[in-house]
């Protein structure tokens, strides 16, 4: 009972940690790229210390969800982290990190920012929330199918038996199966996490923006919460994506060697691949909202396709 | 004896390359009639031959020609021979250099000879889809849109009901296996149908009759017909009513004999009673509106491949036998009305039944033989398709399928009133025939291209298909053996 | 060639199929389904020389290099040919968004899988055997729903490509002498379709196949 426990306060602890660094990584490569210095790699940790210490403003007239949903979401993005085998495959036997668990904790959090943006009553903000929650429906089958295609080999749902299995199992690896469910989870990741090519992070225009136009009218406290929770989502579908296409060094238990090894190894692999995505990004133009559900219609093809293929080896 | 079997198939393609090589020679245009000439005689050769010592078979086991492959073979020789001579172009008309044209006919020949000899069915498949290829460009020459427009129809459809075929054969392939080594060899499979897969064979042998029903006409997949037959020029139109079609209609006896070996008549007969109904409903319904008069006959050919389609599902000896003696009846008028049409297309300049009129008082030459091949069309005595016609329909009575041999022929009937008023109009209806020349004052005997040599082709193949019907007796011993090649099982 | 290996191999190369022909639907550049094609029919080689080791055939690499050739070089040339003579490399809007033709194409690949009930053969080459099937299928759907004549030849291809894949994947292939000639055939019908293509633009200036309708009843 005690180790899941602290595997879980290990993977919280990791996934704050390294949140800010891992969203510094990627704006200092991008900044590189682009030929500019940009913030520094620290710039977001400095941020948030500077937000959260600052008094939210918050309009008379406005309900409890302005209160609420900073913190509906960064609960969400932490029970997120919790469950997903970020450092350790071992898991609550209580709460299963289940595929649809995962992905109801991911819809609440959609939920909440969706809302939030409808209170403020601005055009902005009810377009953010709409083309949010487009987006959102429309991933949703992909997430379920390409992790369903990489659970049939493994037997169970639960991710961090998935990781396991997957560890235990190399050749499974470049079996097509995982290649277009990782595939199509790369996608997911881009398009639920607000990154190019479906959401520009970093546009001032206010009719491009999508994540961005819900969390417009926020400040100080609120804006901070909101930030670290979307980051936070962030780096746990990352982490998920990167433990999944390269199980190695995931820790099998709570030892403390197990422990290090396993949050030296995703510390690595996540900044890696958050330096990764940020390079692609530089080449990549956001597409215009009537050709998002293309994509997403694509990657929904690839998951199903990883499905068919794993009957067919399996 | 196999000499027979290569002749027909060598020849021609000898003739192709020299009519290729050679292609601006006036010449040329008499290669296709001596392919065609060769194909017939080595057809009633191979009958002789193979009804005194039984089947002969060479290469290597993959031709192999028996009392049906026989008849075929002098069916597509003689609606050849007819649809190539009489679409000879007119003495004295300029007609430019036809050297591929008539090396293309050439290699079609080729291609037919080896689809009815073939004992392999994947080398069928091969050679009938050759003969889409041979023909696609034979149509595109009309010039213009329109018959861009009928070749790339016909081209695209051909080639993906051909290719559903394919995927039939490549499934029949795969259900041999259960009785042995994977072969596509006929007789194999014929023998060793009850053993096979019965699910594999009728999905196998549905996709296969699928296809090849495409290359036949059979509605639904009919739509390519009548754009390809009516943009094509005369003769090439004649060759795929009479001879195309029916060699698709023998891939699907083919192949029927050995699914109903497997796993019983009641799939094939399902499949070929649809087909054949929808067919002549097609046929019926779209005759009367028809302004085209080649489309017209193209209609009438999707008819007679209906009935075809319904003497198939009757099977039995009466019916198949009919079904043979059909298509030679069939691509002898057919042929003969396609020969007709162009004369007049380009006698009258126009392809529209309106601007034609009072052909039999104009120009008796064309008129009469006209009138009379429509009369055998519609199956009237004393033609020999009114004897196959009604035999047929007697067969599918007498096998239990009243009611839908009853919905045939009140088909038939609309189909009759429709060809007949619309050939009316053309031969009988009064006016004046619009001269290309403008000569109106040209008397009938002394017009152009009214001479003996040009109507011989016509009063032959008309003069036949009267008298067949009663010459059934010498013929009779040579259809029975051709249906006992099937397998008679049924 | 060990149980394990064979099926991954062939897990790879009815994958890397059922890819290629899945990306065909996605997207309009022409030149981009062209190079599909190429690349499906390595996929179609690498298959056929797996099975036929498998099964310890003698002629399996002759029959396989003969695909190659045909299905990865010699017809995408051809097309590559007349794309390049009508001068067109990007379509026009088809009739069915791009959406809708990826979704249709996963339920088309779904019913591929519901049918080939009968025709499953029961070694690890015929369970794969739906995967010709969605090939065959899907190459249907492109000819229903393309406008560009160069894009219907790609629906003909991949659709020739699936049958060629259900008949190694089922009975390890036809004689050598029927799969030169079905070789022959395609690569007239499109040296053919290339000629007709082109005759095409040239008569009502580009080469759009949505126009043909003067000829109907």
């Amino acid at each position: 009972m005690i180790e899941p426990l602290l595997v879980i306060v290990v993977h919280l602890v990791f996934a704050v940690a390294i949140t800010p660094v891992l969203i510094g990584v990627m704006r200092t490569t991008r900044a590189r790229l682009e030929g500019r210095s940009g913030g520094g790699i620290g710039q977001p940790w400095r941020d948030l210390r500077k937000l959260l210490a600052k008094e939210p403003t918050r309009a008379p007239g406005s309900t409890p969800v302005l209160v609420a949903a900073p913190i509906l979401l960064m609960v969400s993005s932490l029970v997120l982290c919790a469950l997903i085998p970020l450092v350790s495959t071992l898991a609550l036997a209580s709460v299963p990190g289940d595929l649809f668990v995962v992905v109801s904790v991911l819809l609440l959090g959609t939920v909440a920012l969706a809302l939030l943006g409808l209170e403020s009553g601005t055009a902005f903000g009810g377009m953010g929330s709409s083309r949010h929650m487009v987006i959102a429906a429309l991933v949703e089958p992909t997430v379920l199918l390409s992790v369903y295609a990489l659970s049939v080999p493994a037997g169970s749902a639960v991710l961090a038996a998935i990781v396991q299995s997957r560890r235990e199992d190399l050749s499974s690896l470049a079996n097509p199966v995982s290649l277009l469910a990782i595939v199509a989870l790369v996608v997911v990741v881009v398009a639920e996490t607000g990154r190019l090519p479906v959401d520009n992070p970093a546009t001032h225009l206010e009719l491009t923006m999508v994540h961005e136009a819900m969390i417009l009218e926020s400040g100080g406290r609120d804006l901070g919460w909101l930030e670290l929770g979307s980051w936070l989502r962030l780096t746990a579908l990352l982490g998920l994506v990167v433990n999944l296409a390269l199980p190695w060094a995931v820790a099998r238990d709570a030892g403390v060697t197990g422990l290090l090894v396993g949050v030296a190894g995703t510390t690595v692999k996540l900044l890696a691949a958050g330096a990764l995505l940020a390079a692609v990004e530089v080449f990549l133009a956001k597409l215009r909202l009537f050709r998002v559900p293309e994509l997403l219609a694509g990657s929904f093809l690839l998951a199903f396709l990883s499905v068919s293929a794993s009957y067919l080896v399996f | 004896m196999a000499a027979l079997i290569w002749l027909p198939l060598l020849l021609p393609s000898l003739l192709a390359a020299l009519g290729f090589g050679l292609r601006r020679r006036r010449w040329t245009m008499w290669l296709p009639i001596a392919a065609a000439a060769v194909v017939l005689l080595a057809g009633i050769a191979l009958l002789v031959a193979v009804q005194g010592s039984g089947a002969v078979v060479t290469g290597a086991g993959l031709l192999r020609a028996d009392p049906l492959s026989a008849w075929l073979l002098s069916v597509v020789g003689a609606v050849a021979v007819i649809s190539l001579w009489g679409g000879l172009p007119e003495p004295g008309t300029e007609e430019r250099a036809g050297g591929v044209h008539a090396a293309l006919l050439c290699l079609f020949l080729a291609a037919m000879t080896l689809a009815v000899t073939a004992d392999n069915l994947g080398l069928m498949w091969v050679a009938i889809e050759l003969t889409t290829i041979t023909t696609a460009f034979l149509v595109a020459s009309g010039g213009g849109r329109n018959a861009l427009e009928a070749a790339w129809k016909y081209v695209v459809l051909g080639a993906v009901g051909v290719a559903i075929a394919f995927l039939g054969i490549v499934l029949l392939s795969a259900a041999s296996q259960g009785g042995g080594e994977a072969t596509l060899s006929w007789t194999l499979l014929l023998q060793r149908a009850p053993v096979l897969d019965p699910a594999l064979l009728r999905v196998a042998g549905a996709l296969t009759v699928l296809g090849f029903a495409t290359k036949a006409g059979l509605a639904p997949m009919h739509a390519w017909l009548p754009d390809a037959h009516s943009q094509a020029p005369a003769p090439v139109s004649g060759l795929m009513s009479g001879v195309l079609l029916s060699v698709a209609c023998y891939a699907i006896l083919r192949v029927q004999a050995v699914v109903d070996a497997g796993v019983g008549p009641e799939l094939m007969r399902i499949l070929l009673l649809t087909g054949g109904l929808l067919s002549l409903a097609v046929a019926a319904g779209l005759v009367l509106t028809q302004r085209d008069y080649k489309r017209l006959l193209a209609y009438s050919s999707i008819e007679h491949m209906g009935l075809l389609a319904l003497g198939a599902a009757a099977g039995g000896q009466l019916a198949i036998a009919a079904l043979l003696l059909h298509m030679l009846g069939h691509g002898l008028v057919k042929a003969t009305m396609f020969v007709l049409a162009g004369r007049i297309s380009s006698l009258t300049g126009s392809h529209r039944i309106a601007d034609v009129h009072g052909l039999l008082q104009r120009r008796p030459d064309l008129g009469s033989p006209f009138l009379l091949g429509a009369a055998a069309l519609l199956g009237l005595p004393p033609f020999v398709t009114f004897f196959t016609e009604v035999a047929i329909v007697v067969a599918g009575f007498s096998r239990g399928l009243t009611l839908p041999f009853l919905a045939a022929c009140g088909l038939l009937l609309l189909g009759f009133a429709g060809i007949a008023r619309q050939v009316l109009a053309m031969t009988v209806g009064a006016g004046r025939v619009r001269g290309a020349a403008g000569g109106s004052a040209a008397s009938p005997s002394t017009a152009p291209g009214s001479g003996w040599p040009r109507r011989a082709p016509v009063v032959v193949a008309l003069g036949l298909t009267a008298v067949l019907g009663f010459a059934a007796w010498p013929l009779a011993g040579t259809l029975l053996a051709a249906v006992a090649a099937l397998g008679g099982v049924r | 060639m060990t149980p394990e290996l064979y099926r991954q191999l062939l897990a790879t190369t009815t994958g890397a199929l059922l890819l290629t022909a899945v990306l065909q639907v996605w997207g309009r550049s022409l030149l981009r389904s062209i190079a599909l094609l190429a690349v499906q029919g390595a996929a179609l080689a690498a298959l056929v020389l797996t099975v036929g080791l498998h099964a310890g055939e003698p002629e399996a690499p002759l029959v396989a290099l003969l695909v190659l050739v045909v299905k990865s070089v010699l017809l995408p040339w051809a097309m590559f040919r007349s794309a390049r003579l009508v001068g067109e490399t990007r379509e026009r809007a088809a009739q069915v968004s791009t959406a809708v033709e990826l979704i249709v194409a996963a339920g088309l690949t779904l019913l591929a899988y519901v049918v080939s009930g009968p025709i499953l053969g029961p070694d690890a080459a015929g369970q794969a055997v739906p995967v010709g099937l969605s090939l065959v299928l899907l190459g249907f759907w492109q000819l229903l729903v393309r406008g560009s004549a160069i894009t219907q030849l790609a629906g003909f291809l991949l659709l020739d490509n699936g049958i060629a894949a259900v008949s190694f994947l089922t009975s390890g292939g036809l004689p050598l002498t029927v799969e030169l000639g079905a070789s022959l055939d395609v690569l007239l019908v499109v040296l053919i379709l290339g000629v007709l293509v082109v005759r095409l633009q040239r008569q009502q200036g580009h080469a759009d196949i949505t126009e043909l309708r003067e000829l109907h009843d």
